[in-house]
Order: structure tokens, then C-alpha cells, then sequence
């Protein structure tokens, strides 16, 4: 387990952008990928190759990372299928930073 | 990510929801392109939500689990949930939920323990009995024939055929069959007699694809098991666990819920 830094107190999409990318390399060097570009549009399923239990591993980095707030599983489940085959980077950067401030607000 | 020594090999599990919650429910992976993701990612939050304190793992040579290249056979996959149950302390009785091959292992858990299981969900699956090694020795011999002697062409036409995405996972079949002896070892598994599934006296709750050829197999557990119910649902094939997770989980949890608590081991 990496030591992890305090997420900042006011996470942006720049910053939550900045986190995620690292822990998909991290996942990606399981399969000895790295240099691997990632922005918003970035595709999980086509552009990564990522496989149904690397995103249980990326679940659980979001939730070293940010605590109980942001939960990949429950994010998911409410999807069909299709969409989370489609499912870009944006998207849960999206979603991190929506977490994020409504559980601040709560 | 939690890897938990079995007995002499490292599995990975995840368990969610509250330990000291109402019951354990553990759930069970298929074969070659499964893994404990077909759970994570559909019904494990609804259970969590449910109080229900929730244990997945992957089964050897399975998604993050260690891959030994030999030790396949059904007996060995009983032992390594044997010996994860105990090492995970969890020693009441569990709801067992088996998807496909996952379902054969529960099963044949129960038929072992049956003082150990408070119900058996089986997603598109069966007991093991010779029927059911010669269909899945058939299975294994066309994918080790069609993947891994012939793989680039196979990509090709799953590719063309079936999309990326299913392309991958069988990529990562075709490694699973070439670098172990599942292919040889599964069809080779001890099997039960009717007498041995008759004994598994829980309630079972049997869930089928209405357009998949396990769903002929209701008049024969329900012949067979002393306490069984069967749903079918239509438009699904052998995939429905992630094509209808809300609908195959909610009638999961109503099983469990018309279990007596204290055979579901709460305290």
C-alpha cells in the first residue's frame, strides 16, 4: 500500500483528473503499461483495456484515496451495462468531485 | 485489495457491508471469464444496504487470486472456500449465492456442510452429476480447441462478432485453459449422487435465463431438493446475473429474509 497524501480540501475536476490518472497507471502497470495518456474523454473499457476486476482495484484506491465518500460500486450498479462499457474518465472525475462536495455540504 | 491466505494459496477477497450485521452472505464466481467483479459491481452494494455482511472472492486461477497450473478439480475449489471461511472466522451459518460453475461449488458446500448453510442461491447452475461433467468436459474442450491452438483467429471472430469487450475476456480464458489443467481437471471432479443432493434440505432458490437451457433443469431440482423455488426470467440467456442484477438481487434478498435468523447464524 502507497502512503497517501490528505486529498485536498477543495478538490477540482484538475486536481481529481490529476489523482485518478495515477491510479489507473498504477493499475496499468500490473499489465506493464505505463506512458499511458489519460484525459476527460479517456475511455475506460476501449482506450485502457481495462478489465471488470481492474476497476475493483481502482475502487479501492478511490476509497484509500477519498474515504467511504466515493463509492465506484454504488456508482456503477446504477448503471446498464452499455454505459459503463462507454464509461469515460470525465465521467467519474465527475462523479468524485459531485461526492466530494455533497458529502461537504451534508 | 485484500489477499488472504487459503490453505496454501493466496485468494483475493473483498467483503463489504457489517460484520456483525444480519448474517454472511458469501458469493460465488463462474468459470474462465468470471470473477468476483460479476458481484462487486451488481448486487454486493444492494446486500451491503441490507445489512447483510457480504464475502466475495476469486477463485484460484480466477481475476486477482494466485493461478497454481494445476489443482482445478471441484474438491479443490470446496477446500479453498473451506479454508477462507475459517480463515475469515465466519463459523454461523452463511447464505451461499453461486453464479454458474460458482453455484456447483455452493452446492456441493452444502452437500458437505449442510449444518454450515442457512440458503443456496444458484444463478444459472447446477449440482454437480456426471450430466453435468460431460457438458462442461464439452465446454472446456471447445474453448481449449477454439482459443488457445487457434487464438488469433478466434479473437478475430469474437471481435467481429461480439465486441471488444468480450474479446478480451475470452483473451484472458484462453490463457486461464493454456496455462493450467482446468480444462482437464474440471470435468474430472467427483460428482454427487441424487441421494447426496436430496440431502441439501435449505432453501435453494434457483435463477435462470428463460431463454437458456438450464431453465429445463427446474422439474429436476424441484424433484430432487425438498425445499426449492425457481425464477425465470425472460429475454435472458446464461448471463443474467449482470443483465438483471436489481431483479435477480431482490429476489435473493427475499430469500434470505424468510430465513429463521438463527439458522442464518445471527446472534
Amino acid at each position: 500500500m502507497n502512503p497517501t497524501q490528505p486529498a485536498p480540501a477543495q478538490p477540482t475536476a484538475d486536481t481529481v483528473l490529476a489523482d485518478v490518472a495515477g491510479m489507473l497507471r498504477t493499475v496499468l502497470a500490473e499489465y506493464g503499461d505505463d506512458d499511458v495518456v489519460i484525459g476527460m474523454s479517456t475511455t475506460f473499457n476501449r482506450d485502457l483495456e481495462l478489465e471488470s476486476i481492474d476497476l475493483v482495484t481502482l475502487a479501492g484506491l478511490l476509497e484509500e484515496r477519498y474515504g467511504q465518500r466515493v463509492n465506484l460500486a454504488e456508482f456503477l450498479a446504477g448503471m446498464e451495462f452499455d454505459e459503463i462499457i462507454e464509461l469515460t474518465v470525465g465521467r467519474l472525475v465527475e462523479y468524485v468531485v459531485w461526492s466530494l462536495k455533497t458529502t461537504q455540504a451534508g | 485489495m485484500a489477499m488472504v491466505d487459503a490453505g496454501g494459496i493466496r485468494l483475493h477477497v473483498q467483503r463489504t457491508g457489517p460484520v456483525a450485521g444480519r448474517g454472511t452472505i458469501v458469493l460465488v464466481h463462474g468459470l474462465l471469464t468470471d470473477s468476483l467483479a460479476s458481484y462487486y459491481f451488481t448486487v454486493a452494494p444492494a446486500f451491503a444496504a441490507a445489512g447483510l455482511d457480504v464475502v466475495m472472492y476469486d477463485l484460484r486461477g480466477h481475476g486477482r487470486s494466485e493461478r497454481p497450473p494445476h489443482g482445478y478439480t471441484l474438491d479443490h475449489n470446496l477446500a479453498d472456500l473451506e479454508a477462507l471461511l475459517g480463515r475469515l472466522a465466519v463459523t454461523g451459518p452463511v447464505h451461499l449465492v453461486g453464479n454458474s460453475y460458482g453455484g456447483t461449488i455452493a452446492f456441493g458446500y452444502a452437500a458437505r456442510h449442510p449444518g454450515r448453510v442457512a440458503s443456496l442461491s444458484l444463478i444459472e447452475s447446477e449440482p454437480a452429476t456426471a450430466a453435468w461433467a460431460t457438458k462442461l468436459g464439452g465446454i472446456l474442450r471447445r474453448v481449449t480447441a477454439e482459443l488457445a491452438h487457434n487464438e488469433p483467429d478466434a479473437i478475430a471472430w469474437i471481435t467481429a462478432h461480439r465486441g471488444h469487450n468480450t474479446a478480451r475476456l475470452a483473451k484472458g480464458a484462453a490463457r486461464l485453459a493454456r496455462e493450467t489443467t482446468l480444462g482437464r481437471d474440471i470435468p474430472a471432479s467427483r460428482v454427487l449422487t441424487e441421494a447426496q443432493i436430496s440431502a441439501v434440505r435449505c432453501p435453494v432458490l434457483g435463477v435462470y435465463g428463460g431463454d437458456s437451457d438450464l431453465a429445463d433443469l427446474v422439474p429436476v431440482q424441484r424433484r430432487l431438493l425438498p425445499d426449492f423455488r425457481a425464477v425465470v426470467l425472460p429475454g435472458h440467456e446464461h448471463s443474467v446475473l449482470v443483465e438483471a442484477p436489481g431483479t435477480v438481487g431482490g429476489h435473493i434478498l427475499d430469500l434470505v429474509a424468510g430465513v429463521a435468523p438463527a439458522e442464518a447464524g445471527v446472534r
